[in-house]
């Protein structure tokens, strides 16, 4: 089975690159070729300068990688002895190991609970430790590997200013993940991935126009009278790729043009229906789009 | 607690041991039973019959032999105090508690399986292991020895079932709990040394273990003396194993209603340990 | 050797949390009425050395088996086995410091074991030669350290091996000669009991609390401790392995 094929992918220092993709696209694999502990089978990566399969003990020493979810703490042990085992596995001694943990402790907001078990940690105070375990070594590049997964929408905000911080601090971070519009809202430039292949880099404005472009828009409650005349009406307009009607008294609008939706939008209410609402699209139905009807586009 | 339809506990036995047998199998394959499993408690009996070796005395090695041998029997029908607790992990208390008819069948037929491969562990190490620790059988006896195996098997799991059932209410402590109970049983029914050797309360206590009368009747029946005169004596110690295995049982399942009472009151049975 | 200060305390917080890991040291000493009870029931209390020293030994082994051995194990299941690999620091070293917190807190069963002489029977087992006991128990503690790396990193690499994980106690306390000695045993036995550092531990534990003087103690105390380095050696190579097949293949061991 091969997770990765052809990636060619250059990061360069002090950037914020997203991996967007959906599940099995081959992002975790990556992101274990690069912090060594997976061995590829063709091809090199080199991180910080220093190959990952020649040079591993350069590459460990300047990398720090969080895996999303929960697995990974000594749940029976402190958040500070976590911490400190870690930090030890990094090199750090002494004086220069206890401030470390404090200092990272106090950055993630668990100054309070450090001498507390890991065990009885709610899963936002597990994600903040996991995250503060992969930043303990002080790494010039990190890697974080869905690191939302499962997080509520305010810890994940959280973790965005975090992200901008290792930025500000002039790390290199590879962040992955699945979700287009954290994609967005962090990275400088964003690749997606999908089947083990990139498919494009781009800006995370070009996400947002997707985005837009393949939004849709769902009407309800329309007099069933009156469906088949709105539905020929708004295929006529430019950027409509699909109406149809959806029981029990809907219509739903596909677009592939970025002012489309608000003209539909439009349409409707001064058709006089009121219940009205667009959506975005998800990571599946713009990869469909991309690939299936524009083919592949690459830009650097 | 006595249902009125009289067969209903042998029916829930037969389908709560169904379930257990199939559960040993997810445990072990028949390779890894044999050479893991049987091999190391064959070495175990080895080891302690050796000590025989160690003190220079054959009578002493067949005492610590048939002891050791007999004992695993009784640790067999005692793993059901840690398996007994599966109910209450796998989430199916409540669901047993909610049906109409008593708990106590479950649990008795829940941890059956281990009688069988009680008996063919005990068995292998005294029919064929026996002749290289100078005991031998002859068939009338090696027929009774298996009958007693039988007894020693179901009376220790009567008594097994009352410490399952106060496991339940700490099941972290079932392997602390099987590991302290055997090891006691080890030391003070007969196994090692006879009881006299520990003072009188140790021994009363020692009394209470069907195990004690078993081995016993066992011990008495490995002698090469005469079948006769030590008929009466081997039915004796069995008949009273089997008399306090039912005080056991009956105890257990008094207990075992007590406690889905308990539980029900307190809201302490939940559907997921 | 910071990693390996790293694992030692790592470990030792951990085992002080959990302690069924230990419950061994629950059973030791009944372990050490129960062969108490037998010596003396033979009017043989010259022989109370061999009765309190056996169950310590078999405590020490036990732990390994069920806590060493279970380390690497352990981390894989914890998810934390592949953040590790990543570090800097050298896996084995850190394992190592592991295992040695296990041991060293499994010779309390020694601890345990003549105390449970003395509150039971009222026998105190003196420590006749104690340079010897001190050396040997210092070798046996490596020489155990070093065994519970292989099993670590077999239990790891093989799961069928670790199905007979729990055969692998009585059958060694017999081999090594735990509670009767290897001399005893049929002469066959004794190329494979030689080869189990434990004969060897146990009869220089042995020698050191009975009167005779202890023979050949430099060269005893240097077997042991070669069969400790050569398991550590062992164990390294097949943590190498094991690790070598997860970075390649993305698993650690077999079926």
């Amino acid at each position: 089975m091969t997770a990765l094929d052809g990636v060619d992918l250059v990061v360069p220092a002090g950037e914020v690159h997203g991996l967007l993709g959906p599940n099995g696209a081959g992002k975790t694999t990556l992101c274990k070729i690069l912090s060594t502990v997976l061995l590829p089978t063709s091809g090199h990566a080199s991180v910080g300068g220093h190959d990952v399969v020649r040079e591993t003990a350069d590459v460990r020493r300047i990398i720090g990688i969080v895996f999303g979810g929960e697995r990974g703490l000594y749940t029976r042990l402190t958040a500070r002895q976590n911490l400190e085992f870690w930090a030890a596995m990094y090199g750090l001694r002494g004086r220069t190991l206890r401030r470390r943990v404090d200092a990272m402790l106090s950055q993630i907001g668990l100054a309070e609970r450090a001498d507390d078990r890991v065990e009885g940690f709610s899963r936002g105070m597990k994600q903040r430790l996991h995250l503060a375990r992969g930043l303990i070594g002080d790494p010039q590049v990190v890697l974080l590997d869905e690191p939302t997964t499962g997080m509520d929408p305010v810890a994940a905000r959280e973790f965005r200013t975090l992200v901008g911080e290792l930025r500000d601090d002039g790390r290199t971070v590879l962040l992955t993940t699945h979700d287009m519009a954290e994609a967005e809202a962090v990275c400088d430039r964003v690749t997606l991935i999908d089947n083990g292949r990139l498919l494009a880099t781009e800006r995370p404005a070009a996400l947002s126009s997707w985005i837009s472009t393949y939004s849709r828009v769902d009407a309800r409650d329309v007099p069933a009278e009156r469906v088949p005349k709105l539905i020929g009406e708004l295929r006529d307009i430019p950027g409509v790729t699909a109406v149809r009607a959806v029981q029990p008294s809907g219509i739903r609008v596909e677009t592939d043009a970025a002012d489309a939706a608000p003209q539909v939008v439009r349409h409707l209410l001064d058709s006089g229906i009121n219940s009205v609402a667009t959506s975005t699209p998800d990571l599946e139905e713009v990869y469909l789009h991309i690939i299936g009807e524009r083919g592949l586009r690459v830009s650097r | 607690m006595l249902p009125r339809d009289l067969l209903a506990p042998f029916r829930i036995i037969r389908y709560s041991a169904a379930n257990a047998w199939a559960d040993m199998w997810v445990m072990f394959t028949p390779a890894s039973w044999t050479f893991g499993y049987l091999s190391r408690l064959l070495t175990q009996v080895i080891f302690f019959a050796l000590i025989g070796v160690l003190l220079d005395s054959p009578e002493l090695v067949r005492f610590l032999f048939i002891g050791n041998a007999v004992v695993f029997m009784a640790f067999e029908a005692f793993i059901s105090v840690a398996t007994t607790t599966w109910e209450r992990r796998q989430g199916t208390l409540p669901l047993l508690v909610a049906a109409p008819l008593p708990l106590w069948p479950v649990f008795v037929g829940r941890s059956v399986q281990w009688l069988p491969t009680g008996l063919l562990s005990s068995s292998a190490a005294l029919f064929v292991l026996g002749p290289f620790f100078g005991v031998t059988w002859r068939l009338p006896q090696a027929l009774a020895v298996i009958a007693a195996l039988l007894v020693i098997g179901v009376s220790m799991y009567c008594m097994a079932l009352v410490f399952g059932a106060l496991v339940l209410a700490a099941m972290e402590m079932r392997n602390m709990v099987y590991n302290v109970a055997t090891t006691v049983m080890m030391m003070i029914c007969g196994v090692m040394v006879p009881l006299t050797f520990w003072p009188d309360w140790v021994g009363a206590v020692a009394n209470a273990v069907p195990l004690t009368h078993g081995l016993a009747a066992i011990r008495a029946l490995a002698e090469p003396s005469a079948v006769a005169p030590i008929a009466g004596e081997v039915v004796a110690n069995l008949l009273v194993a089997l008399g306090i295995g039912a005080i056991w049982m009956i105890a257990a399942a008094v207990l075992l209603e007590r406690l889905a009472g308990i539980g029900r009151r307190s809201g302490s049975i939940e559907f997921a340990a | 050797m910071n990693a390996l200060a790293a694992g030692f305390i790592f470990e030792v917080r951990l085992l002080r949390r959990s302690f069924d890991e230990m419950m061994v040291l629950v059973t030791a000493p009944l372990m050490t009425l129960i062969l108490l009870s037998i010596t003396e029931h033979a009017g043989r209390t010259d022989l109370a050395p061999y009765a309190v020293l056996a169950p310590a030994l078999i405590a020490l082994w036990t732990i390994a088996l069920f806590t060493s051995g279970e380390i690497i194990e352990r981390e894989r299941q914890n998810g934390s086995l592949e953040p590790l690999v990543a570090t800097p620091v050298a896996i084995g070293s850190v394992i190592t410091g592991q295992i040695l917190a296990v041991t060293l807190l499994s010779l309390v069963g020694f601890a345990e074991s003549w105390l449970a002489a003395w509150a039971a029977f009222g026998i105190v087992v003196p420590i006749v030669h104690p340079t010897a006991f001190t050396a040997a128990l210092v070798a046996t503690a490596f020489a155990m350290a070093g065994t519970a790396s292989v099993m670590s990193s077999v239990f790891v690499l093989s799961r069928s091996v670790r199905a007979y994980q729990n055969s692998l106690s009585y059958p060694f306390f017999v081999l090594g000669g735990v509670m009767v000695p290897v001399a005893l045993l049929p002469g066959w036995i004794e190329p494979l009991s030689r080869a189990v550092f434990l004969s060897w531990s146990a009869d220089l534990l042995r020698d050191s609390l009975t009167p005779e003087p202890v023979t050949n103690l430099v060269a005893r105390t240097g077997v042991i401790l070669a069969l400790g380095t050569a398991g550590f050696l062992i164990g390294l190579v097949l943590l190498r392995r094991a690790l070598d097949r997860l970075r390649r293949t993305g698993t650690i061991g077999v079926a």
